[in-house]
């Protein structure tokens, strides 16, 4: 077990390295960040004082090796927009992404679980099928689309929640509720498909002639199996949390990382773009990471081995 | 002897299909007594065993017939402790749990063991169907055991409910030959020690004979012919159950005679044949077999058979 979760942790590191390091080659080859930057009609001095200024006219290997020497230190440079530390411009913004994105995933267990459970045990029946038609739904309308149709209900129609900034609890709703639902339809669909999977097992059949009680034999004998595939969806889902912040926190100006990062492409702002890469891979690295470990908790024969 | 269970006109169908699995059939079983089901694969044998535990799988239901239990004890009747144990015990066993959460949990449940006292009778129960280091197995997991040692645990695990019958569904099919021989065994001592009935389904007319005081034969849903096991094996009156004992190889080198195959196959359940449904088959077959199936008449002592053309003994 012990290494096991060495070797994965290694991997896991490797990973990270991998990715900062194609990531700051391919943003250095997709643009000239001072051409973005700079109005128009700059000369060509200003330009070169530019990429001088930044560093960006030695060779890239060069500025490689100087990024990670001072990314190591928690140097990531400043922006080139307002010439803040890029760490606090990062920083700042990361309060208003989790506020969102953790409790959307809180509330999108909280929803998907039980209803992928009721629609696997209740199979067949107007239950099931509501429930599906209902993640079906919730699952193929792009999210940003379900934000502005939100929008239009709760705030242009109803007029019961604002439509967008962040200075009240109220403003987070339409946010989270976007995310919340699209994630529950994701997880609700695949907990009904693995626990109906789970369910047409032998040990289900002898589970249920031994005379276990109808929900102790859905509890203690089918989730604890359905749980090692739905760590690996959960785990997507989890992932996909900040890719899918850029989606939904522009919809409603929510100035969290994700706006953040849209803002900073738009811009070219070098040092954010990239801070902000690294940041989303390393977090979609821990979720791989931490899904591996739960593989290793949850499922004895790795566990065992 | 008393009579322990009773079928009765037993039909079992898939509603959405309206295919009868199995098609009013009758056996009864007395306590202490070994009932053997032999039959091809899809005969319906698992499907009784599965009604007789009112545990059939959905979309299969029982609509006709009865399935009765008679308690010894002062004539009062209850449902008796039926235990079940499967064609692949791998499979069977919930991969997340251990050996010991499996039988303490069952011992719980039966006889209201818990903790220590639980413990203690997982161990003897694991001891007892032939396990070693019994203590130390508690805390392993079916993909560590062997079928066979898997096997052996179900057993386990069917005795913590003190079961009135045992059902036992192909329990060796998955097994070699060698581990098949010992759970055999340890099925026969463990009939004469606790006195319980057993019902024992296979294709296998060696585990039959083997284990089963009565056969019944079953062929596309229904029983063709129910016998002393003996009886059956040397003066099998249906031609269906000769033609199944002249398909048993034979290890005797005296026994020249090659296996026969039995011409055709098995029809599917939504075309059978009208009257006797092994007479397309069959080369004792008259015009009388293909109008209406015959009804069960007595061949022998205890002995009925399905069939208008008996073969003589």
């Amino acid at each position: 077990m012990t290494a096991f979760i060495l070797a994965r942790f290694l991997r896991a590191i490797a990973v990270l390295v991998f990715t900062v390091t194609l990531v700051f080659i391919v943003l250095r080859l997709t643009g000239d960040p001072a051409q973005q930057m700079l109005s128009d009609n700059a000369g060509p001095e200003a330009l070169a004082a530019f990429n001088e200024k930044w560093g960006l006219d030695r060779s890239i290997p060069e500025q490689y090796l100087y990024y990670v020497v001072n990314a190591l230190r928690g140097d990531f440079g400043v922006s080139f927009a307002d010439g803040r530390e890029v760490f606090t411009v990062v920083a700042e913004r990361i309060p208003k992404t989790l506020v969102v994105t953790v409790s959307a995933f809180i509330l999108s267990l909280l929803i998907g679980i039980p209803a992928g459970i009721l629609a696997a045990v209740r199979r067949e029946t107007a239950l099931d099928k509501s429930v599906m038609a209902g993640a079906v739904l919730g699952y193929s309308v792009p999210n940003f689309l379900l934000g502005l149709v939100f929008i239009f209900v709760f705030a242009v129609w109803l007029r019961v929640l604002p439509s967008s900034g962040s200075s009240t609890w109220n403003h987070a709703v339409l946010p989270v509720a976007t995310f919340a639902l699209f994630n529950a339809a994701a997880i609700a669909r695949f907990m009904r498909s693995t626990l109906i999977d789970v369910l047409g097992q032998p040990y289900i059949a002898a589970a249920r002639a031994d005379g276990i009680p109808y929900w102790d034999v859905i509890l203690r004998h089918a989730l604890p199996n359905a749980a090692i595939p739905m760590v690996t969806t959960i785990g997507f889902v989890a992932g996909g949390l900040l890719g899918g912040s850029a989606l939904i926190e522009p919809v409603f100006a929510w100035p969290g990382l994700g706006s953040g990062f849209v803002n900073a492409t738009n811009t070219g702002d070098l040092p954010v773009v990239q801070a902000m890469i690294v940041l989303f891979t390393a977090f979609m690295v821990a979720i791989n990471f931490s899904v591996d470990v739960l593989y290793a908790v949850l499922n004895p024969k790795i566990r065992k081995h | 002897m008393s009579t322990l269970l009773t079928v009765r006109d037993l039909v079992v169908e898939v509603p959405a299909r309206n295919i009868k699995i199995i098609d009013g059939i009758n056996f009864s079983l007395d306590s202490g007594q070994t009932l053997g089901l032999v039959g091809e694969s899809g005969c319906g044998k698992s499907m009784t065993c599965y009604a007789v535990a009112d545990m059939l799988p959905r979309g299969i239901a029982r609509i006709g017939g009865s399935v009765t239990f008679e308690q010894d004890a002062g004539g009062g009747r209850a449902t008796p402790k039926i235990a079940m144990i499967f064609q692949d015990p791998t499979s069977s066993l919930n991969p997340v749990h251990t050996i010991g959460y499996y039988l303490e949990t069952a011992l719980y449940r039966h006889q209201g063991l818990k903790g220590m006292d639980a413990r203690m009778e997982a161990v003897r129960l694991l001891e007892r169907v032939g396990i070693d280091r019994a203590a130390s197995r508690l805390r392993a997991y079916p993909h560590q055991f062997s079928g066979g040692m898997n096997q052996r645990v179900m057993i386990a695990h069917a005795l913590a409910a003190k079961p009135q019958l045992l059902i036992a569904d192909e329990p060796t099919t998955a097994l070699d030959v060698t581990m098949q021989a010992q759970i055999l065994h340890l099925l026969e001592e463990l009939k004469a020690e606790t006195g319980m009935a057993l019902m024992i389904v296979s294709h296998d007319l060696g585990v039959i004979a083997r284990l089963a005081d009565r056969a019944a034969v079953m062929y596309c849903g229904k029983i063709v012919e129910t016998a002393p096991v003996a009886e059956l094996l040397q003066r099998p009156a249906h031609p269906y159950a000769r033609a199944l004992i002249d398909c048993m190889p034979s290890i005797d080198p005296q026994d020249l005679d090659p296996p026969v195959p039995i011409p055709g196959s098995v029809p599917l359940l939504d075309s059978l044949p009208e009257g006797c449904h092994f007479h397309p088959r069959c080369l004792r077959a008259s015009v009388e077999c293909s109008a209406h199936f015959p009804a069960s008449a007595a061949v022998g002592l205890a002995h009925e058979a399905s069939c208008y053309h008996p073969v003589a003994a």
